[in-house]
């Protein structure tokens, strides 16, 4: 599926910002056999004194600028056209939990694929919640596979979670979302995240973007008017890793583009930043998303 | 576990009681009364309880002093650290109080041949622990290999992932190291921990040296013992031909005042010229690494760091650090900044990494290490049959035992195969030496820390360190706030070593370099303690005619003392207390200004400047309102004006200096301008004029000048518009004058206000005296404020 993408994502500042610096992780990632950028196109304003891309610990593609000159507002947008082919999930291959152990012991390698790092303590999710712990083991008994266990934690987060967009803020504590029982993508990913490692069982944060228009008679995703969230679980060297969305119960499909992979969400910040600023700033994210086939351009917005 | 805690301190319990004994009952013949514990081993006593032949000069020389004469020079270290104020806050109490370093000033002494024997070790340590880190955050051959397992790099917090892959610009990892050292019982010393984050004691080190000194003066000779300056002098020779340039500069990086050892991070910077530096004082532009200074950004391209790597850049490691710089990452990425530290170095001093150095030497090297560590045990590893007492705790930490808050609790295990994210660390019993407690020695156990630099030929090792002292004769206690001490580590040569001071070693440039690079951040300090300072001295000089009036009078409804009840209402001092809440708080605000930029200030202009501030605290506690505060302001003033002086005869003339003269100029220009807003008014009441020239301290000069007699017009010249009095708002306007002209003034914003001030000192200078008034002073009074404003915008922000 080739796909228009558009991103509009910035900040208005309640007073001018004599300085700003920050770092974008937007830009969808090369993803070879699953995901092609074809064109991209990334635009920051005011235009920054200085800018820099590299590439993040997991891959994905960062780019760091400073504005050094007093701005109103912050406007970042993105244009990409990118190819998706569904991913194939080998869910069959996935290992028992008790062999979790003896599996992660054979690796002799820290590359950032590597499950070790996502089993450790992370930034925004540094301890194990007790509460999410006891949740995550009630679905120890769907296993004995790691597959058939996160996809029990995925559909009953489904189910006894309500999609909230005001109970929550990007800095809103995994454990605290578990206790309302309300949240969005962000937070389903991350209790998702946390009740998998309480397991033993490694688990990542997926950040990207969800097709906003249906294909015809189905209905609309949730969460696709913003950037989206979601799990991925490292199911045993054979099965590797498994992507879940806990916000739409399903796997990750061609529905889903890839912007990058991280522990949680410090490590994949759509647009991280430090500024100097007095009273309010106003955070706004704009997503759209249309199919590129020529037929169905007309959804396309023009930004 | 928990028994084995109690035990533990039963032990400990038995052993001291056991000792207290001995101090009363039984002379020794050794020096201070000291009584080693049999069976252990003791630093300055051998077996035979003969002193050991590298103390015996020492000892010999305490016992053929009168014991007063002893504690005479023992009272002389502890009065150099006091007035030196040298002070620390405890590990993980920032913000807590300050505490007065606790040295033992009976110095550790270690001979040369057997420190040259840790001095190598530590250095094939040292280069062990560069080719680990250089490996963990590039090839990772070690995991590839088995040599460490993944969790010990990945689940590892001290991983710090945004630094993977980055070569450091001087292409090493790690330029300062500390070691701490210790004999074990079996008479062997061994490495008890790695210090490769950002370890400190070196200038606690200088400072212990310089004060048992003192103490010991004259007494024995000490050509013999090896000096601390050339070690210092090849690590700042090392960091300055790190520079790319000439005009580049290195700096201290410290988390700020509340840190707890934040007094050595000033006194580094200041003992190596290196100029002290907080996070926010640096700004990353285009890659390059910039402090903010009064002339514009200044590159810096190296970073001695004693800040936490995590917390170095809020943007890109730690979310919301405070401490640290934004966007520092990308100036590291690009190359142009070299970390003492590099970032993420603290990896390695989590017990995870240092239990498979043994193995990790061995395959690297082909022979283990010459000076071996302490065991740490991880997984499958399992304690040998005549290893120490254990102590249990989790793998990623990165104090050892014996640390407070290490979170190791000793246990009779031997393994910890079934506990994944624990190790186990050595916690030996120790060898003892020789403490100075109340004026007897007494037996401690005892921790050294040893300090490698690199240079451009390999590891250096300081010829001396640090040693730590326990609170009680079980190895357990060490913190300096449950009665651990330090005291100065000599290694002691047979023949007699050269002599060297860190001044004369090289070049004298370090001051001239200040200068136009001074920091935005310590010029805004300096700007502040001196309107600070004033704003007391202007408080302090009306507090003291309010109170010298009182007293003739007894009525505190007096017209003219009802109108200065007032007048101090709008500056926030309330009269009805003698020593005001608002005058204490200015001082404080001064002491704080001061405490912000200690590298920039004498020990003498410090305890100037504290002694000021105890003396009002105390006063405010017991003066009492009429003559007894007249007298109370007066002390305070004449302790005010022994800081002024101070900074006034010692303080280099450069562009600190300027920030700090500007301040005091206006504030006390603000203050005059106020007052006679207030008092040279047609309706003042009696005696305004007179009280005036009191607080202007100009009583006389006017007697001089003029008539007998005051008058409104008089005391307007004369503390108005009157060129040659100190006192005079003109003279304040021409002071600050004179300093801005002499900053640095590239950009438009600048010599617009360089423009303004003149305009002002102009117009007040050429103003009739007739046409002078109550209202002008208004004005002025708001010109003023205008003033500051601008010179914070343009200097220092």
């Amino acid at each position: 599926m080739r796909y228009d993408l558009s991103l509009e994502i910035g900040t208005d500042y309640a007073h001018p910002v004599a300085h700003g610096r920050h770092v974008l992780r937007i830009v969808p990632a090369a993803l070879p056999g699953r995901q092609h950028i074809e064109t991209q196109a990334l635009t920051i304003l005011p235009e920054p004194e200085s800018r820099r891309e590299f590439t993040g610990f997991f891959g994905g593609a960062a780019t760091g600028f400073a504005i050094r000159h007093p701005h109103p507002a912050l406007h970042v947008r993105l244009k990409a056209r990118v190819d998706v082919n569904a991913p194939k999930w080998h869910s069959e291959a996935a290992i028992l939990l008790q062999n979790m152990t003896g599996a992660l012991a054979v690796i002799r390698s820290v590359a950032p694929d590597m499950p070790h790092h996502f089993l450790a303590p992370s930034p925004r999710l540094p301890r194990i919640d007790d509460a999410i712990h006891a949740y995550a083991k009630e679905s120890r008994d769907a296993g004995p596979d790691v597959f058939s266990i996160a996809r029990s934690l995925m559909q009953r987060i489904h189910a006894d979670f309500r999609y909230d967009a005001r109970a929550t803020t990007v800095d809103t504590p995994a454990e605290q979302a578990f206790q309302l029982k309300r949240g969005v993508c962000q937070d389903f990913t991350h209790i998702m995240i946390a009740g998998l490692r309480s397991l033993g069982i490694p688990a990542g944060y997926v950040s990207g973007y969800l097709r906003t228009l249906p294909p015809p008679g189905k209905p609309r995703l949730v969460g696709a008017d913003a950037m989206h969230a979601w799990v991925r679980v490292w199911c045993g060297a054979e099965a590797g890793w498994i992507e879940f969305d806990p916000t739409n119960r399903m796997l990750a499909s061609d529905d889903h583009i890839v912007a990058g992979f991280g522990r949680d969400y410090a490590d994949i910040a759509p647009l991280a930043g430090t500024v100097k600023a007095y009273g309010a700033q106003d955070g706004y994210q704009r997503v759209d998303i249309a199919i590129a086939d020529p037929a169905q351009n007309s959804h396309s917005l023009n930004i | 576990m928990q028994d084995a805690l109690d035990e533990n301190q039963k032990v400990g319990m038995t052993a001291g009681q056991r000792s207290r004994e001995t101090e009363t009952t039984r002379s020794t013949g050794l020096p201070l009364g000291y009584a080693p514990v049999p069976g252990t081993f003791d630093e300055m006593v051998d077996a035979s309880g003969k002193v050991r032949a590298h103390w015996q000069a020492l000892a010999e020389a305490l016992q053929a002093r009168p014991p007063l004469e002893n504690q005479e020079r023992f009272a002389r270290a502890e009065r150099y650290l006091r007035d030196a104020g040298i002070f620390h806050r405890d590990y993980g109490e920032s913000g807590g109080p300050q505490r007065l370093w606790p040295l033992s000033p009976f110095p550790v002494l270690l001979p040369q041949g057997e420190w040259q024997g840790i001095a190598e070790g530590l250095s094939e340590r040292a280069d062990l622990l560069e080719r680990v880190i250089a490996d963990l955050y590039g090839e990772n051959r070690l995991v590839a290999e088995g040599l460490l397992p993944p969790m010990a790099v990945a689940g590892n917090p001290e991983f710090l992932r945004p630094l993977v892959g980055i070569r450091p610009a001087s292409g090493h990892f790690l330029h300062f190291l500390a070691f701490d050292v210790a004999r074990g019982e079996d008479g062997r010393f061994r490495v008890l921990a790695d210090r490769t984050q950002a370890p400190s004691g070196a200038g606690f080190t200088l400072e212990n040296r310089v004060a048992t000194t003192r103490a010991f003066s004259g007494l024995f000779d000490r050509s013999a013992v090896h000096r601390l300056a050339p070690f210092f002098a090849r690590f700042r020779d090392t960091l300055q031909s790190n520079q790319h340039g000439q005009d580049e500069r290195v700096g201290v990086l410290t988390p700020g005042r509340a840190n707890a050892t934040y007094f050595e991070h000033a006194y580094l910077a200041r003992y190596l010229g290196f100029t002290l530096l907080e996070g926010e004082d640096l700004v990353v532009i285009d890659g390059e690494l910039m402090v903010r200074t009064i002339s514009g950004p200044k590159p810096v391209s190296v970073l001695w760091r004693r800040l936490a790597s995590a917390a170095a850049d809020p943007l890109e490691l730690e979310e919301g650090s405070l401490s640290g710089t934004p966007g520092l990452l990308e100036a590291v990425r690009a190359g142009s900044v070299t970390m003492i530290n590099a970032l993420g170095s603290g990896i390695l001093e989590t017990g995870i990494i240092s239990a498979h150095l043994p193995a990790i030497a061995e395959r690297l090297n082909g022979k283990p290490l010459s000076l071996a560590a302490f065991p740490v045990l991880f997984g499958e590893m399992e304690a040998d049959e005549d290893d120490c007492t254990m102590a249990l705790g989790p793998a990623f930490a990165t104090l050892p035992p014996f640390e407070r808050n290490s979170g190791f609790k000793p246990t009779e295990r031997r393994t910890v195969r079934d506990k994944p994210r624990a190790v186990l660390r050595a916690a030996p019993g120790l060898s003892l030496g020789p403490a100075l407690q109340s004026g007897r020695l007494v037996p401690r156990p005892m921790i050294l820390r040893f300090y490698a630099a690199r240079t451009a030929e390999g590891w250096t090792i300081m010829p001396g360190g640090f040693a730590r002292l326990g609170a009680g004769e079980q190895p357990g206690i060490f913190a300096f706030h449950e009665g651990g001490q330090s005291a100065d580590l000599s290694i002691v040569s047979s023949e007699t070593v050269p002599d060297v001071s860190l001044i004369a070693a090289s070049g004298t440039k370090a001051g001239h370099r200040q200068g136009g690079n001074l920091p935005s951040r310590a010029a805004d300090n300096l700007f502040w303690l001196g309107r600070y300072i004033e704003r007391a001295e202007g408080a302090l000089r009306i507090l003291r005619a309010f109170h010298a009036r009182l007293a003739e009078n007894g009525d505190p409804d007096l017209p003219l003392l009802s109108m200065l009840t007032r007048y101090m209402a709008t500056l926030e001092v309330d009269t009805a207390e003698p020593v005001p809440r608002m005058l204490l708080a200015n001082i404080d605000s001064a002491v704080y200004s001061a405490g912000n930029i200690r590298d920039r200030f004498s020990p003498d202009g410090w305890m100037a400047l504290t002694d000021l501030q105890k003396t009002a605290h105390r006063f405010a506690e017991k003066v009492s309102a009429g003559d007894d505060a007249a007298h109370a302001m007066t002390i305070l003033l004449r302790k005010l004006a022994g800081f002024a002086g101070l900074v006034h005869e010692n303080m280099y003339r450069f562009m600190g200096w300027r920030f700090l003269t500007i301040g005091r100029h206006l504030e006390r220009g603000l203050h005059m301008t106020t007052l006679l807003a207030h008092l040279a008014q047609p309706d003042a009441p009696d005696g305004a004029d007179d009280l005036l020239l009191d607080i202007g301290d100009n009583v006389m000069t006017h007697r001089r000048h003029y008539s007998v007699t005051t008058s409104t017009s008089s005391t307007v010249e004369l503390m108005g518009l009157d060129p040659y009095n100190p006192r005079s708002v003109l003279f304040q306007l021409t002071e600050i004058v004179r300093s801005v002209s002499q900053l640095p003034d590239s950009a438009e914003d600048r010599l617009q206000l360089h423009r303004d001030i003149r305009a002002l000192e102009q117009r007040l200078a050429t103003a009739p005296a007739s046409e002078v008034d109550a209202d002008s002073f208004r004005q002025l009074e708001k010109d003023l404020e205008a003033f500051s404003d601008a010179l914070a915008l343009a200097y220092l922000t």
